[in-house]
């Protein structure tokens, strides 16, 4: 059967219309960070400078420790997704796996967490990292966004185990693995695709905290984060927007090129042929 | 090798009971099949038998050994899974291999034992692949090695042939059989399937709601079905029934004629009757029926017919359908009479209340 013209019409209208809308916010970025400070304002605006200043990166580079920033905010990440990942693997299986009781409203209530805004525990993490003389220190982001990763992976992880068959570890219990011995031996390897697509997830959920990271180490210039560092460049009268967009620019191409790495660890399709 | 026993073994998950007090001894050796209806509890009987779950209460012993409590690596026993359960990110050879690397066997030994495992089942050239680029067939295969590459006490295979076209099915089963003609390993084989049960199986145990309705070899499961259950799962198709009529005197007689050596008395009676001892023309008991389908494959017919108007029925709801099942007949056609007979002494009595059978 052909389809009619006219629905598919739309179909591709929506489709080109839904781009245009998530794609323009980066195109005007970039607009904006090539752009000289009076061609912002003016009417009607210039869909592309005439003159693209490319200097503007490297400027940045050398006006801003956007290096460190950077750094800081890779080892919140990786510390954060690191924690993260090690208990919702676990959490993950158990919630897959184990029927045991009350264990249905354990795994609610992880997930009525996931609900809660980061707002907030702001202020209880604040009173306990002060406590605890972590504030200032990258540990107190590391850990509150763990809480803040946490009931998200585990819900995806517990997610993507219950589409492993059961019996690939029965299989391998047998052959004389412990549960945990099947857990590494055979479930993990078999979920590489599901323990990339979250970790990434995590590393994104840290990489673009903002409110933490204000609250924990504004007084603490040598530890802060990309997105903190970027906000801090936001004068209280002059504010140099093309500069701002140059930085924000460079803090997210980390991300695009984790993407783009584990690409094809998403795509997966690894656990095909286990089963059938 | 090893003897198995089963001791009273129940599981109840909460308020439902799957097995219900399960006893089974099983020789050295021996090929069991465990046969009956999808949700009778077989996959949960072989995998407390694994140790992959745990008994309600029971004990399960395994060569002597007491294993109810052990872990199952340590039962020294093997699964083969209906979905196979390969591990897909390892090769053919590694997947056999498994067991044997887990219990510290040295590389050279885990290297020679795959590969004999792997020549026996004609997949020797498969060993350097991934699950993933085996055929069905293939992966059964594989499934059977890394099974017997342990050379464990034990085989349990939970319905291992169900995901394969009909005509492998066939052919697997041949192997497995043959298999196990070779090896001699205490085999205890799930299915729902009863051509499978019988062809295979040294002793037979068909199971409904979790309880043993009969343990027999298959000739003895055909020939003596312990109660109506049984008589209508094994055979293909299963045993025609009839409630049994009685006249004036208490004598009974099914479809005309008179049944000898029938206790008297009041009791309900159903009778049984085999759809290949029905013959067609003339013979100890004669009837005429018309039938309603024919089904010919070539070397015999499937004629299905509602059993005669004299039978009485129990309700208005109950089904009068019968088949006989005639070889070497001549051509039978749906809707024209056809003479059908049978002998009165291969008919099966059971209490119609309990189902269970009557000697006669
Ligand atoms: N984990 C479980 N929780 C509750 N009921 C279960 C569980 N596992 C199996 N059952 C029930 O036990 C019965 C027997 O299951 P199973 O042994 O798989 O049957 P079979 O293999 O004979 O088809 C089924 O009715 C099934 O619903
Ligand atoms: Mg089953």
């Amino acid at each position: 059967m052909r389809q009619r013209p006219l629905p598919r019409l739309a179909l591709y209208l929506s489709a080109v219309a839904t781009c245009a809308i998530l794609v323009f916010p980066i195109y005007w970025l970039v607009v904006t960070a090539l752009s000289q400070p009076d061609q912002l304002r003016q009417l009607p605006p210039s869909f592309w400078p005439s003159q693209p200043n490319w200097g503007v990166f490297g400027r940045v580079l050398g006006e801003r420790p956007i290096g460190l920033w950077l750094i800081n905010s890779t080892l919140a990440a990786l510390g954060a997704v690191a924690i993260s990942m090690a208990v919702s693997i676990l959490a993950g299986y158990a919630l897959s796996r184990f029927r045991v009781k009350g264990g249905q409203s354990l795994g609610l209530f992880i997930l009525t967490a996931k609900m809660l805004p980061a707002t907030l525990l702001v202020i209880p993490l604040f009173g306990i990292f002060r406590a605890t003389g972590l504030i200032g220190s990258l540990w107190s982001i590391i850990l509150a966004h763990a809480t803040l990763i946490v009931p998200f992976t585990t819900w995806m992880l517990k997610g993507y185990f219950d589409t492993i068959p059961q019996e690939l570890e029965q299989a391998a219990m047998v052959d004389g693995c412990s549960p945990l011995g099947a857990l590494f031996r055979v479930i993990l390897p078999v979920s590489t695709p599901g323990l990339a697509a979250t970790a990434l997830y995590g590393f994104v959920l840290s990489w673009s905290d903002y409110a933490y990271a204000r609250t924990f180490l504004t007084n603490a210039q040598g530890n802060w984060t990309a997105n903190l560092g970027i906000t801090t460049m936001k004068g209280e009268y002059v504010s140099n927007w093309a500069d701002i967009s140059a930085a924000s620019i460079l803090v997210a191409l980390p991300v695009l090129a984790i993407y783009l790495f584990l690409e094809r660890y998403l795509v997966g399709g690894l656990t095909a042929g286990s089963d059938k | 090798m090893a003897s198995i026993a089963i001791e009273r073994v129940s599981k109840s998950y909460g308020a439902t009971h799957v097995l219900k007090e399960f006893s089974l001894d099983v020789a050295d050796g021996e090929f069991i099949v465990l046969v009956g209806p999808s949700g009778c509890g077989k996959s949960t009987m072989l995998k407390i038998l694994a140790g992959l779950e745990a008994a309600s209460s029971g004990v399960v012993r395994i060569g002597e050994r007491d294993v109810t409590d052990l872990a199952p690596g340590d039962r020294d026993i093997a699964m083969v899974f209906q979905n196979y359960a390969l591990y897909p990110h390892l090769t053919v050879a590694q997947n056999m291999g498994f067991g044997l690397k887990m219990r510290g066997a040295p590389r050279e030994e885990i290297a020679r034992r795959v590969a004999a495992a792997a020549q026996s089942l004609g997949v020797e050239h498969l060993l350097d692949r991934r699950p993933r680029a085996l055929s069905g067939g293939q992966r059964q295969r594989v499934a059977l090695g890394r099974a017997i590459v342990r050379e464990p006490q034990a085989f349990l295979m939970d319905e291992p042939l169900s995901n394969l076209d009909a005509k492998l099915r066939v052919h697997m089963r041949a192997e497995i059989g043959a298999l196990h003609q070779r090896l001699r390993v205490t085999t205890i084989y799930v299915t729902h399937d009863q051509t499978e049960a019988m062809t295979m199986a040294n002793r037979i145990v068909i199971m409904k709601d979790g309880e043993i309705q009969q343990i027999a070899d298959p000739t003895t499961m055909f020939a003596q079905p312990a109660n109506l259950f049984v008589a209508g799962f094994i055979g293909s198709p299963g045993m025609n029934f009839a409630p049994l009529a009685r006249d004036a005197q208490g004598r009974a007689a099914l479809f005309g004629a008179a049944l000898p050596d029938v206790p008297q008395g009041e009791r309900a009676l159903v009778a049984g009757l085999r759809p290949e001892h029905i013959r067609p023309g003339e013979g100890a008991a004669t009837f005429t029926v018309s039938p309603t389908l024919v089904e010919g494959l070539g070397s015999e017919q499937y004629v299905y017919f509602d059993a005669p108007d004299e039978t009485p029925r129990a309700g208005a709801s109950e089904s009068r359908r019968m088949v006989a099942r005639l070889i070497d007949a001549p051509p039978v056609r749906v809707g024209e009479p056809v003479r059908l007979s049978f002998d009165p002494a291969r008919v099966h009595l059971f209490d119609a209340a309990s189902g269970a059978a009557i000697a006669r």
